[in-house]
């Protein structure tokens, strides 16, 4: 205990203690308050799978219990001891639940009236402090519609007008009261970040900045800070440490407590970001702008997750597949601001062949409902310039590649034992337009069922918008 | 000048006596002869004059046998912004509407098209070969006449410019009307009574013994047009009480009524189906955005055709979510349309909506605008393979294309992109 090099240990793990206490204090009391539903236990078979992972599973079943995955395999399991359920699943497709990265459902809902309009905090091109949750309305009526498309987890981002747009948050596309009852529990922050148009747009006449260089200076300005702060924190509790480490008598003597840095709202999510707390979503159009953002990155030592919108991607998707950072897409959109004039179909497909991370998004309410056939689309154009890409494999830029870039890809994103047993039946292949969502379980629990018109109803929807559809 | 139109009319016509046989294919005709498996289409001077199966080979400068594959009308957009707008967000390309000025309903976009926008062989990949160009809300609810344009090579682009006036009665118009729904509505009827009372006094007009109108020349005379019936009135509302109340209130003037937009239609479909009234949809947009909207849902065409009005689709954004007819189409099969109405919606039925004769079908005498595709037209997969417009066959290389091209073999560093 006396000794120099312990009391060095003790100390540094008490500065690793503080510091874990200190990253969570700021959430503990806006903590996920999602319960998964009692489910019964439930064997689907006979189905075709996709199970996410670029895997097919033909005449295949699924086995949930207690809101897990608990076996995939094909033909039907060996045991049928203590089922509740079975559901005969002949000449259907039974995949995960689609995940979507990049949505603003709740943030910006239907009705989609001024006082609605809670996406963005366009008041300064760094917002770092706000937290898109906050925005967030359960009640938003489009929730059961994406959830009809078969989505049963959504990051809900804030905007893009501003550099450091704000927190993200993962949600399950559950009914709940609160927000709180719908995030995915555990699941990490998201940091929004914006290249090119929007914040020049936003704050060119706003005291900017009003190019991309002063973006750019902008980005670089907030990181110096967090530095500052981040070393402030240290210095902080490296002196607390050694308070709480000294004799009590010398506590009561010699020295105050040292008390801690004023809290910034702003720095405190991207000191996350430094410290691996919180995961870099970046909208970005053009190809050079995202390998400018790698090296912005390298200079300041935090890691991009995914580009977001990425229409270019396709100009650097060996960039990407090289920095391990996922491209999220849209499978046709373009043309509809300047930077995404190089919109092609095949950008998801090419980003794939470079073997990385793609995935198709929606950032859209519509969109949302069908990124199955978004997924098709984007599957179709690669295949039409000659890639070699199967079903199986697409279906993952919809599952487990959102999942990976949400960090949320041990729990959910592909129908794998020990997985929460999110998981969507189709009454036909999801790549055809045709093909409808049958039934949608959610950590095992039925919440949606074409048949017999199980689904939620919002608050708002209840009594003026007819039910259904 | 009288020379200049004649030259124009010419180019309006295929330049070249070709003909063409179409062998092998899955004729979607939209005619009496429904689905015709190996059917063959003959094609001469722009013009087919035969499909049925095995024709003569004989006689024809090129065959093509498409081994099965579909064949289909050009697909027909019953709105859209294409030739108006390189890039959506620029305000300066907005030329689909028009602000401070003393026109409404004559306000025509034909004049601001450009036929050589890159986005015409986007959508030409897509199988469309016709549509309507809409005019949106400046400064007026009357916002001007849509143009209907061919997306082929030849002159002019726009063919018949001017055949439907759009009127503009969402919640979001108001504002440009005194702000309430009721005066919006007032000033469209007074518009027209004022259109009738120039009508019979165009002498006195004309010598300056009227008292002054509200609405300009152009607009006026416009709107006499819709009067003979010679014009559609397109009206753009939602809520299915403003629907009921605008057929009601201009009963009176037996116009051509077409209803665009509808996300509350399927809840007064009886009374479109008695007055025959036509609804221009876009299927996919279900959301409840306004409280106009509450209404909206996906099987939407479903119920309007099973109560037997008459539908057409429209993509209305060429940029983003909405931009695939036939994506639009397929949703609409998977909400309860069949098939065959998906297909009318895209073909036959803005043909007839639109007063166009000679186009929709695959039949005799019809003007051959054609689609082969390598699968079902409105899965999300296929896309047409060749297209034909006005019997002649257009490229349906993009832009995209050549910039796919260039970034499709990264690993290769040798060659600058800018010189792939």
């Amino acid at each position: 205990m006396g000794n120099p090099a312990s009391r060095l240990k003790i100390s540094l793990l008490i500065v690793l203690l503080v510091s874990v206490l200190h990253a969570n204090a700021e959430e503990i009391s806006y903590e996920s308050t999602y319960k998964a539903r009692q489910a019964p236990d439930m064997l689907i078979h006979s189905a075709t799978l996709f199970t996410g992972d670029g895997g097919v599973v033909e005449a295949g079943y699924i086995k949930m219990a207690g809101g897990i995955i608990e076996a995939v395999g094909s033909g039907m399991p060996a045991t049928l001891d203590k089922l509740d359920t079975a559901l005969d699943a002949s000449g259907k497709w039974v995949t995960p639940g689609i995940i979507d990265v990049h949505s603003h459902l709740g943030d910006y809902p239907s009705p989609g009236y001024a006082p609605h309009s809670d996406g963005n905090e366009m008041t300064a091109p760094v917002t770092a402090g706000v937290w898109a949750e906050h925005s967030v309305w359960p009640q938003d009526p489009q929730f059961p519609l994406a959830l009809a498309g078969g989505v049963t987890t959504l990051q809900v981002l804030p905007g893009s007008a501003n550099l450091f747009g704000g927190r993200s948050v993962v949600v399950k596309n559950v009914s709940a009261r609160t927000v709180q009852g719908m995030k995915f529990p555990d699941a990490q922050h998201g940091l929004k970040m914006a290249c090119g148009e929007n914040p020049k747009r936003v704050y060119g006449g706003k005291g900017g900045p009003a190019t991309r260089m002063g973006n750019f200076a902008g980005y670089r300005k907030a990181w110096i800070n967090a530095l500052e702060y981040q070393t402030k924190w240290h210095e902080y509790r490296g002196d607390l440490a050694h308070f709480e480490s000294a004799p009590e008598e010398e506590k009561e003597e010699k020295k105050k407590k040292p008390s801690p840095p004023k809290r910034d709202l702003n720095l405190e999510t991207l000191v996350g970001v430094l410290e691996g707390r919180i995961l870099v979503h970046n909208h970005c159009y053009r190809a050079d702008e995202m390998a400018q953002m790698i090296d912005l990155s390298r200079e300041f030592g935090y890691r991009i997750t995914a580009f977001h919108h990425a229409v270019e991607a396709y100009k650097v998707a060996d960039l990407l597949a090289a920095n391990n950072i996922c491209a999220a897409m849209w499978a046709d959109w373009g043309r509809f601001k300047l930077e995404s004039f190089d919109a092609v179909k095949e950008n998801v497909a090419l980003v794939h062949k470079a073997s990385a991370c793609a995935i198709v998004h929606s950032d859209s309410a519509t969109g949302i409902q069908r990124l199955n056939q978004e997924a098709a689309k984007s599957l179709a154009a690669g295949r039409r310039m000659g890639l070699d890409i199967s079903q199986a494999e697409a279906f993952a830029w919809i599952t487990l590649n959102p999942a990976r870039a949400l960090g949320i890809a041990e729990r959910t994103g592909s129908l794998a034992k020990g997985k929460m047993a999110d998981v969507v039946v189709w009454n036909g292949n999801p790549f055809s337009v045709y093909s409808r969502v049958e039934k949608v379980y959610i950590d095992g629990s039925l919440v949606y069922d074409l048949e017999k018109d199980v689904k939620p109803v919002t608050d708002f929807e209840l009594g003026h918008r007819v039910r259904g559809l | 000048m009288r020379l200049f139109l004649f030259s124009l009319l010419l180019l309006s016509q295929p330049l070249f006596a070709d003909s063409y046989l179409i062998r092998n294919g899955r004729v979607v005709t939209m005619s009496v002869s429904g689905m015709i498996e190996n059917g063959d289409i003959r094609i001469v001077d722009g013009y087919i004059v035969e499909v049925v199966q095995d024709i003569n080979a004989e006689s024809v400068d090129e065959v093509i046998d498409v081994g099965g594959a579909y064949v289909t009308p050009g697909l027909f957009d019953s709105g859209t912004q294409l030739g108006l707008a390189e890039v959506e967000h620029f305000v300066g390309s907005s030329d689909n509407r028009v602000k401070g000025q003393p026109l409404g309903a004559g306000f025509s976009l034909a004049l601001a098209l450009n036929r050589f926008s890159s986005l015409v062989p986007m959508v030409r990949q897509e199988g469309i070969t016709r549509a309507m160009v809409l005019p949106i809300t400046g400064s007026e609810i009357l916002a001007g006449k849509s143009a209907l344009i061919q997306l082929g090579d030849n002159t002019p682009f726009s063919t018949n410019d001017g055949n439907a006036v759009h009127l503009y009665l969402r919640e979001t118009d108001r504002s440009l009307a005194g702000g309430s729904q009721a005066s919006a509505l007032m000033q469209a009827v007074n518009s027209l009574k004022e259109a009738k009372r120039f009508g019979k006094n165009r002498r006195a007009y004309e010598s300056g013994r009227t008292r002054k109108f509200r609405q300009s020349e152009d607009d006026l005379k416009t709107l006499v047009q819709v009067l003979k019936r010679d014009v559609a009135l397109v009206i753009h509302v939602d809520r299915a009480a403003d629907i009921e109340t605008v057929i009601a209130e201009l009963g009176t003037f037996n116009l051509r009524l077409v209803i665009a937009g509808g996300r509350e239609a399927w809840r007064v479909k009886q009374v479109l189906a008695e007055m025959e009234i036509p609804v221009v949809l876009n299927v996919i947009d279900n959301l409840p955005s306004r409280f106009d909207r509450l209404g909206a849902r996906l099987d939407n065409a479903a119920l309007l055709v099973g109560a037997g009005v008459k539908v057409a689709f429209m993509t209305q954004d060429l940029y983003k979510d909405t931009r695939s007819l036939t994506q639009a189409a397929g949703v609409a099969v998977a909400y309860g349309l069949s098939w065959q109405e998906a297909m009318k919606a895209i073909t036959v039925n803005p043909a007839s909506i639109w007063g166009l004769e000679n186009y929709g079908s695959l039949e005799k005498g019809r003007v051959a605008d054609i689609v082969i595709w390598d699968g079902d037209p409105l899965e999300v997969m296929s896309a047409p393979t060749r297209l034909m417009i006005d019997g002649r066959w257009i490229s349906l290389t993009t832009r995209q294309d050549l910039l796919r091209d260039r970034y499709s073999e990264l690993e290769n560093q040798d060659v600058p992109f800018g010189y792939r």
